[in-house]
């Protein structure tokens, strides 16, 4: 991916297993996030390509990227203002429902019954990540941790193969981290889906992920399991600097 | 709770048909003050789909009025006879010949919409602003351009045969020889403008209330969040375009109809300000609001009469007034942030 004479991320190539758990880690401005954002087909990269069950997502849109079943959160939290907790999980299940346009506004019979099916499915989702209780508050009014939260929710609601979490733990407490990387972990077993997740905390990484891959000025330069990633020098050397000089 | 908002619905189209038995013995002003109201309740609500709900803004929305009253005069104008000969010209073939003439009107303003939305809706805010004000100009200069339906001269649904030749002309110049002679009768009543009012309000909340319709409110709050959520931003984008301007066609018919004179400068650049300013003042993307404005702002200026060369003045400044005291609008609303813990 280049930006102007800029290259940003460069030859990272990677694969996720389906149910699998994979962290993406490295320095601020490594490139994470942009590379979520090819994934997603915010921005088509330059070069290369992008598999996802065998078949090439660059020339997708965004929209089209989710109706393949890749879903993602943001690194700032981008919920709907003026929707509540409830409506911000309803949008995610329009692409998914038959009452389009024209039998909302006649409000056929088999609207009622799909609304009455969506209003279920949410209830369940808020009753599982434990927000049911706030489920007619504006989204913006929740507290922090809950609006984080609330994204993964909703990206969920999606029905996603390949869940994509922008630092899920940003701005979280040690004890709220922990909570949620075992959510995370929940979530991969019960949906049984793959999740690839930006994370800057190391410990948070390493407790929770199956695999590791360390992005450096855009270059992967490890990949391997939590304890391989641990004791590699390149990686210690990019978030410690070099110890002769420091 | 649904059937109920079906049930209101039905009601108050009866309640509307039962007033409009009535309308005869009301003061010809009131009556046109309360036609005109019931309009631009179409205009603004049709806008706030677009502007309100969607976020995006539009500033043409008198290009689509006016397609829809142009279209739907010359339409009840140049095919009176075969509308006459296969209706007939009682209550039934008149109401008959009104739908066929409305529909008509909407759903050309509603393609002009598509044609319009589909290139300009990749642009945003002022820029989008900006290309569907030059739109309006444009049907405005063209319109008056076309002889057929009267130029700068404006145009009355009146034709007359003379030496073989139909052509549109001045009441005043019909009064020595014309051979055949007809004049479109003022369709628009009570009945029709308020049906259309019952309508668009039912129509719009229905969708903005539905899962579907929720797509609508996520596009104005964040285009990349909703799109990775599977909405296509684009598409919602130009439904709401195309559903507004389907509706200002309408309201353009009725308009047409009722004043049976239509001018290009009806629909200038100030009448689209007009529309923009009832829905900010009513609150982008409250319904109740938007209705309230466009009936304050229609009244507003015949209670202002009394002062006359004063009157655009302090309609100026009761807009300035009322912006700075509520600037989300009069139901708008403001989310309130929760007290941290």
């Amino acid at each position: 991916m280049r930006f102007g004479g800029l290259t940003c991320v460069d030859k990272v190539s990677t694969t996720v297993e389906d149910n699998e758990l994979v962290g993406m880690i490295g320095p601020n401005g490594a490139g994470k996030t942009t590379v979520f954002n090819m994934i997603t087909g915010v921005y088509d990269p330059s070069d290369g390509d992008i598999l996802f069950n065998n078949e090439s997502i660059v020339p997708y849109k965004p929209f089209e990227v989710s109706e393949k079943g890749i879903s993602r959160t943001f690194q700032n939290i981008r919920l709907f203002k003026s929707l509540s907790v409830k409506d911000n999980v309803r949008v995610s299940f329009i692409k998914n429902i038959k009452s389009k346009y024209f039998s909302s506004v006649l409000q056929l019979p088999k609207f009622y019954k799909e609304e009455k099916e969506i209003d279920k499915k949410i209830d369940e989702l808020l009753e599982m990540f434990d927000l049911l209780h706030e489920k007619d508050e504006y989204a913006v009014s929740l507290p922090y941790g809950d609006q984080r939260k609330l994204e993964i929710v909703r990206a969920l609601a999606t029905s996603p193969r390949l869940l994509l979490l922008d630092e899920p733990a940003a701005g979280m407490n040690p004890t709220e981290k922990v909570d949620l990387m075992n959510l995370i972990k929940k979530i991969k077993d019960l949906f049984h889906i793959s999740i690839l997740l930006i994370e800057h905390d190391m410990k948070v990484v390493m407790g929770v992920c199956e695999r590791i891959f360390v992005l450096e000025y855009g270059k992967k330069i490890a990949e391997g399991k939590p304890e391989e990633i641990r004791n590699d020098e390149k990686v210690i050397l990019a978030y410690l600097g070099d110890t002769h000089h420091a | 709770m649904q059937v109920k908002s079906k049930l209101l619905f039905l009601s108050s189209i009866a309640v509307i048909f039962v007033i409009n038995l009535f309308s005869g013995s009301i003061d010809p002003y009131f009556y046109t003050v309360i036609i005109y109201i019931g309009i631009n309740i179409i205009l603004a609500t049709s806008l706030n789909l677009i502007n309100g709900y969607t976020g995006q803004f539009s500033l043409g929305h008198a290009g689509f009025m006016a397609i829809g009253g142009y279209l739907s005069i010359a339409l009840s104008t140049y095919f009176a006879p075969f509308f006459q000969s296969t209706f007939g010209t009682g209550a039934f073939g008149n109401a008959i010949t009104f739908i066929i003439v409305l529909l008509a009107g909407g759903t050309a303003a509603a393609l002009v919409g598509l044609l319009v939305g589909v290139p300009s809706l990749r642009l945003k805010g002022d820029y989008l602003a900006i290309t569907t004000l030059g739109f309006a100009e444009i049907i405005r200069v063209v319109i008056q351009n076309m002889d057929v339906i009267g130029a700068s001269q404006g145009f009355r649904g009146v034709y007359i045969y003379a030496n073989g030749v139909k052509s549109p002309q001045m009441v005043q110049d019909l009064v020595d020889m014309p051979t055949v002679f007809y004049a479109v009768p003022q369709f628009t009543n009570f009945f029709w403008t308020f049906l259309f009012v019952a309508i668009i309000i039912y129509y719009v909340s229905n969708l903005i209330n539905s899962t579907y319709g929720r797509g609508f409110l996520s596009v104005k709050d964040d285009e990349i969040a909703a799109e990775s959520m599977g909405i296509n931003t684009t598409k919602f984008k130009v439904s709401a375009f195309v559903t507004g301007a389907f509706f200002a066609g309408i309201a353009g018919v009725l308009y047409g109809h009722f004043n049976l004179y239509l001018n290009p400068e009806d629909f200038n650049f100030l009448k689209s300000v007009e529309i923009v300013v009832m829905v900010i003042l009513g609150g982008m993307g409250s319904m109740i609001g938007v209705i309230i404005a466009a009936v304050l702002l229609t009244i507003l200026p015949e209670f202002l009469r009394s002062v006359s060369e004063y009157r655009m003045i302090i309609y100026a400044l009761l807009l300035i007034i009322m912006m700075l005291t509520r600037p989300q609008g009069l139901f708008g609303f403001k989310v309130k942030l929760k007290k941290k813990k």
